[in-house]
């Protein structure tokens, strides 16, 4: 065998008769194109399964799930940041007077470096310091000012109304108890036995 | 040192007059303080407690109606009004309260500001002391003090009241028209 020769690599340079004795021999099994064909006795049967069948439904019934999923972790977190900014203007709805404009005491500081003051049951105030909070859209804040202004007017209302419908109860059970009294006393002055009357309708002391 | 013993002497003099002049204002009041009957409350089966300032006065009036006839009536009435104080005591037994308990009200009518109009005493249903506090032609107070053997009642007005005005309510509102007997005319033989 010529090992020197290039034959076997690129089939330049004198070839070895051995090599071509080989390839004359396997040769034969050499591939040769030919179209496929499948034997008869070869059934291709098509598996249904449950998955298969509803496999794009499935999978436009799970973006929808994860569309929702979505949607309610971000109202979730809307609710939070809400929560987070209204706790400054829960001050301002504590106040009796309801002004058509948020005072700019009521609205969150914008201040990175945020600082609260609290105040404990003696007279020394504490301030402390306040996590960077996020910044939240001027419109929403706009939107939900005006929602807790609503709220708080409509409290307002309903506390005013409970207040003045006590007050009349009050009033009237005082008017019950003062005129059946008066009339009491007004009914025996005018019919009752003149042994039993006092007869002292003059100013005294 | 003779100027400072002076100066202090007018100042004292001032003050005096300043308290005096505060004391008899407050008495000249015609709210009359209940508050040593509290003690009684613990004792009482039922107690009714009613204290109506000028403010919840008017917030009261503001949810009377003018289109219900009754409560035109009683908004006409409370008119001017200042306040009603309310204080009753019902008790389950006899002897639960003394005459020393009632004395520091009696205390308080018994200033010349008051005049009583009404006194009637009766063995069976106790007494009603009726008392008016004038300003000039006009009423300006009343205080109502009624007990019996089971019951203590003080009823204060401050304001105008229009006495006829309060006995025409009776029989509304749930207030109870009282039926008081007549005196039985005696048998001509």
């Amino acid at each position: 065998m010529n090992i020197d020769s290039d034959y076997l690599w690129d089939k330049t340079g004198e070839p070895d008769p051995e090599i071509q004795q080989l390839e004359e021999i396997l040769g034969a099994l050499r591939y040769q194109p030919r179209p496929l064909r499948i034997p008869e006795e070869i059934q291709i049967r098509r598996t249904r399964g449950f998955f298969r069948d509803l496999g794009p439904r499935l999978a436009i019934a799970a973006t929808i799930a994860m569309l929702l999923v979505g949607l309610g972790l971000w109202f979730a977190l809307q609710r939070l940041q809400r929560r987070q900014s209204g706790q400054p203007t829960e001050i301002a709805r504590q106040a009796p007077a309801v002004t058509s404009n948020p005072t700019p005491a009521a609205m969150p500081a914008r201040d990175d470096n945020q600082k609260l003051a609290v105040s404990s049951s003696g007279s020394d105030q504490k301030l402390i310091d306040v996590p960077r909070r996020h910044r939240v859209d001027q419109s929403t804040l706009a939107r939900n000012a005006n929602r807790l202004r609503d709220e708080a007017v409509e409290n307002t209302q309903v506390a005013n109304a409970r207040e003045g419908a006590a007050a009349k109860d009050q009033l009237m059970l005082a008017l019950r108890v003062a005129s059946a009294k008066w009339t009491f006393a007004q009914k025996k002055t005018q019919s009752t036995n003149p042994r039993d009357l006092i007869h002292n309708q003059h100013k005294i002391g | 040192m003779k100027s400072l013993s002076k100066t202090s002497l007018r100042l004292a003099l001032l003050a005096a007059i300043v308290v005096l002049g505060a004391a008899n204002a407050l008495a000249q009041t015609p709210r009359i303080q209940t508050s040593q009957l509290d003690a009684l409350a613990v004792k009482a089966s039922q107690t009714v407690d009613v204290n109506i300032d000028e403010g919840l006065m008017q917030i009261a009036k503001n949810f009377l109606s003018n289109k219900d006839a009754d409560e035109a009536k009683v908004k006409e009435l409370v008119n001017g009004l200042k306040g009603i104080y309310v204080k009753s005591f019902e008790f389950e037994t006899e002897g639960q309260f003394s005459a020393a308990d009632l004395e520091g009200i009696r205390v308080q009518l018994r200033n010349s500001a008051w005049s009583r109009i009404v006194n009637v005493s009766s063995k069976k249903e106790g007494s009603v002391e009726v008392y008016l506090m004038h300003s000039g032609s006009q009423i300006s107070g009343l205080a109502l003090l009624a007990v019996a053997a089971k019951e203590i009642t003080v009823v204060n007005i401050i304001g105008p009241v229009d006495l006829a005005k309060l006995s025409e309510l009776e029989g509304q509102f749930g207030i109870p028209a009282l039926d008081i007997e007549q005196p039985k005319a005696k048998r001509k033989n």
